[in-house]
């Protein structure tokens, strides 16, 4: 949880240039989930995968997870650091 | 109870059945005391062990301490560790003490000695389910994963649990992903989903079969069509032309 206020700085900083984020829950409940992105203020979709099939689909093994995908739908980077995507970000908007 | 009833034949009054009791009890106490060791005790002294292992490493590192330093006193517990499950090898925290103590020869840099130890390890050992993540790191640590995967084949060979030759299975195949001979890990991950299937390990391994073919950096990301929690639907396809960025993430 320690991750949302910088979540929140890179999504509101890249909003404007065409960067989607969603939140995908792996939570087994809906209420604590509906509960945290009320209380933390995310503003990005949220989806609540309960029966885990978007984290087989993705093969995520831990959580927090990142998958980075460009304007193609193809993936340009996962299991990457949050600290790290903001420049992984960067270097799209380049090419 | 049979033997209260017998006192109570022989004894009869309160006083002498209160006595005998009580050193029936006490004479009970200390067999157990030295057969087997009480469980709560013997895990509070590992833990207590443990936590003062923690301890001194923070200091340790506070102080500008390397892993590697000579003088670090992870060696020294991982030691003392190593002891208490030489002297006490049926205790419930042996376990415990085992895995603790080759963590903190992997902390050290102390690959070889740590090789060593596990090569001591008994193919039946419950410990075996941590250790491999401790061979795991230290593997990654030393970019070095002959030991991890040849130990991984001799216990598929030897080990009487299933739980474990599937543990062993996957991580042969772990070892190769990670050095990215993904030949030989699709066939290593293959081989954990056709011989241990219902296992845990055959379910992770299906999805890191399915992860080395179709989600490798420049493939597409697999299409998917749901509802936000708010209701609004929501799709892969709905994105085109916008960077996204996916957050896996859980409350808990």
């Amino acid at each position: 949880m320690e991750e949302v206020p910088l979540l929140k700085e890179l999504y509101a900083k890249y909003l404007d240039q065409g960067v989607a984020v969603v939140g995908i829950s792996l939570d087994d409940e809906l209420k604590p989930l509906q509960e945290m992105v009320k209380s933390l203020g995310m503003s990005w979709p949220q989806i609540h995968d309960a029966d885990k099939s978007l984290m087989k689909l993705f093969n995520v093994r831990g959580t927090p997870t990142y998958y980075l995908i460009d304007r193609e739908g193809k993936i340009v980077a996962k299991d990457i650091p949050l600290k790290r995507l903001g420049s992984a970000i960067d270097d799209l908007s380049k090419k | 109870m049979m033997c209260r009833r017998t006192l109570n034949r022989l004894f009869g009054n309160a006083a002498n059945l209160l006595g005998w009791a009580l050193l029936l009890s006490l004479t009970a106490l200390t067999v157990n005391a030295q057969n087997t060791p009480a469980p709560n005790k013997e895990m509070d002294r590992v833990q207590g062990m443990i936590s003062q292992a923690k301890k001194d490493a923070e200091q340790f590192s506070k102080a500008g301490g390397k892993p590697s330093d000579a003088n670090n006193p992870n060696l020294k517990w991982a030691a003392d560790l190593w002891q208490y499950r030489e002297k006490h090898p049926a205790s419930p925290a042996t376990v415990a003490a085992t895995v603790e103590a080759l963590r903190l020869l992997n902390r050290a840099d102390h690959f070889s000695e740590l090789y060593a130890k596990t090569d001591t390890l008994k193919p039946d050992e419950a410990a075996w389910k941590q250790v491999f993540n401790v061979l795991m790191i230290a593997a990654s640590k030393s970019k070095d994963y002959s030991y991890l995967i040849s130990k991984a084949e001799a216990l598929i060979q030897t080990a009487p649990d299933r739980e474990i030759k599937s543990q062993a299975q996957f991580n042969i195949g772990d070892a190769y992903w990670r050095t990215k001979d993904n030949d030989r890990a699709r066939k290593a991950f293959q081989t954990v989903v056709t011989e241990y299937p219902g296992t845990s390990w055959a379910e992770d391994a299906e999805g890191n079969l399915r992860e080395i073919e179709f989600l490798n950096l420049g493939q597409p990301a697999p299409a998917f069509e749901r509802t936000t929690i708010s209701g609004d639907p929501i799709s892969l396809a709905g994105f085109k032309g916008k960077v996204l960025v996916l957050k896996f993430w859980g409350t808990y």
